[in-house]
């Protein structure tokens, strides 16, 4: 029996990735809460772990409003202002 | 990317499917929400050192994975015709649990037929597996859900309402949320396509509001790529999921339809999808005045619990015909109980838990406030606005209305049912 298959598929798409750092020494590190608990306490963790095992780094902290929304533009281009590298989170 | 155990295949799949698959992930044990902190934060400490290493380390590029499966005729040799044959389906992840109709070539281009477009004109595309919708897909599942070709304009145009921005179709695919579209079809062609709005219009029923429904949902399976457990995180999922959609029950409502609310003419036909919970019985025979039957209904429309209070929002409410009247006899508009529930409909703040109030209604919620001061006697809402109420008239005899609380992330699309030159389509199209 010949059947025709209900599967959709995407159109392809690349996005190229950023070179990645050799160290975050001296890097502008940016932390995206997506707005589910507990991100936010998370990100705050991690930041001042990462100030502790790089002195001086400079950090950019963003929210989401809504955890099942895309990311607004405005949010996105500050991060991409502020950023060398970003630190986010998916899901619950 | 952080994510947890149970969301890492939902971040390759996305990872994958929007360009990237080799963005970095750090994967932390679930779960995290409704974890006390210091679980947490071990948690992180324990990944700290990888969350470095992937920073800092060259990426291994991946080819993006993009199977070629559209258009795509597949062979199935099964000795038993039925146990067999849906056995298969089933393994090959195309159906809902269900026993689906085999999408034979025969059954799709009569399908096809029914849109009154060709099989490849796209439709839409499908989060979030990005799928490209074409007629010809959504056709296979029509078929395989049951559904008859005269059904296709509807389809198409539901398909094209969910896939708006506003509806965040990518929002409801992955949610752990239960929401479901909702279909709620206005105008003359309800009849036509034989969806029901009468008694026990949410099912079950000899109508087409089952089939209809679930094309609906095999096709943000099969096209979206949202399969149940692996994309799709649905905590609990509700029954809607399989097939939710019925008519507004016009003849018997004492004010506009929710179409002609929206500024479509009388006799244009319109599907709604509105991003639901699973419909809640709101009982209230005794009321014989608004005034009771809306206490009633306010009361049970403000709940806690519900993404209408987290987020902008739409709640539904799906009043019988009985209950309308005996509002509409009191003089009241549409409107007037739209903004009757969005001043009633209201919880008290101390009917929260104090860490919803202190991190969710505080933090982010402040803004919902006029004057952002929060305080013990504050009266939470479920809506933004009074125009957020969202009232249809369906059912049948008895007093029995529903509450649909919806996503809360996501607005509702109403959209004509059109040909393809911008022509609607009407019942005469479809005479035989």
């Amino acid at each position: 029996m010949y059947l025709i298959s209900p599967e959709g598929h995407a159109q392809p798409l690349s996005i190229g990735a950023s070179p990645r750092p050799y160290t975050l020494q001296g890097l502008r590190i940016g932390f995206l809460d997506n707005a589910k608990a507990p991100v936010d306490k998370m990100m705050l963790h991690i930041e001042a772990k990462l100030k502790q095992k790089y002195p001086g780094t400079e950090t950019y902290t963003a929210s989401k409003m809504a955890a099942s929304r895309g990311i607004d533009s405005k949010i996105l281009k500050s991060l991409r202002d502020h950023c060398d590298v970003v630190i986010n989170a998916l899901g619950d | 990317m952080l994510v947890s155990t149970s969301f890492t295949a939902l971040a390759h799949h996305q990872a994958n499917t929007l360009g990237m698959p080799a963005l970095p992930i750090v994967v932390l044990p679930h779960p995290l929400g409704g974890t006390p902190l210091d679980t947490v934060l071990a948690k992180v400490d324990a990944v700290f050192d990888e969350i470095i290493h992937k920073l800092t380390s060259p990426l291994i590029l991946k080819a993006q994975q993009i199977p070629e499966i559209s258009r795509k005729r597949v062979d199935i040799h099964c000795s038993d015709e039925w146990t067999d044959l849906q056995h298969e389906l089933i393994q090959r992840g195309w159906g809902d649990g269900l026993p689906l109709v085999p999408p034979t070539e025969a059954r799709v281009v009569a399908m096809v037929h029914g849109s009154g477009l060709t099989a490849n004109d796209i439709v839409a595309v499908i989060a979030p597996r990005m799928g490209v919708a074409t007629v010809e897909l959504i056709a296979t599942n029509a078929v395989m859900a049951g559904c008859k070709p005269q059904h296709m304009p509807l389809l198409m145009a539901a398909v094209q309402a969910i896939t708006e921005p506003q509806f965040n179709l990518y929002g409801c695919q992955a949610t752990t949320h239960c929401v479901s579209p909702l279909l709620i079809v206005n105008g003359p062609l309800a009849n036509t396509f034989n969806i029901h709005s009468g008694s026990g219009c949410f099912g079950p029923g000899p109508w087409d509001n089952g089939v209809v429904g679930r094309a609906i949902r095999l096709i943000l399976i099969n096209i979206g790529g949202a399969a149940p457990g692996e994309i799709d995180k649905a905590t609990m999922g509700h029954p809607g999921k399989f097939s939710y959609c019925i008519a507004e029950n016009e003849a018997n409502s004492p004010w506009p339809s929710l179409s002609e609310q929206r500024g479509f003419a009388k006799g244009i036909s319109t599907v709604t999808v509105v991003g639901g919970e699973a419909p809640h019985n709101i009982n209230e025979h005794e009321a014989t005045t608004s005034g009771g039957l809306l206490t009633t209904i306010c009361g049970s429309m403000a709940q806690t619990g519900q993404n209408n209070v987290y987020y902008h929002g739409e709640p539904l409410l799906v009043l019988s015909p009985e209950h309308a009247a005996t509002i509409a006899n009191d003089g009241l508009t549409k409107e007037e109980v739209q903004r009757m529930i969005y001043d009633d409909a209201r919880i008290p703040i101390t009917r929260f838990g104090r860490e919803t109030i202190e991190r969710r209604l505080y933090r982010r919620l402040g803004y919902r406030y006029k004057n952002r001061h929060i305080t013990p006697d504050t009266l939470v809402s479920i809506a933004q606005r009074w125009e957020d109420v969202m009232i249809i008239v369906a059912g049948g005899a008895g007093k029995h209305s529903m509450y649909v609380p919806t996503f809360g992330a996501t607005r509702s699309v109403t959209r004509a049912i059109l040909k393809k030159d911008g022509s609607p389509w009407q019942p005469k199209d479809f005479a035989k």
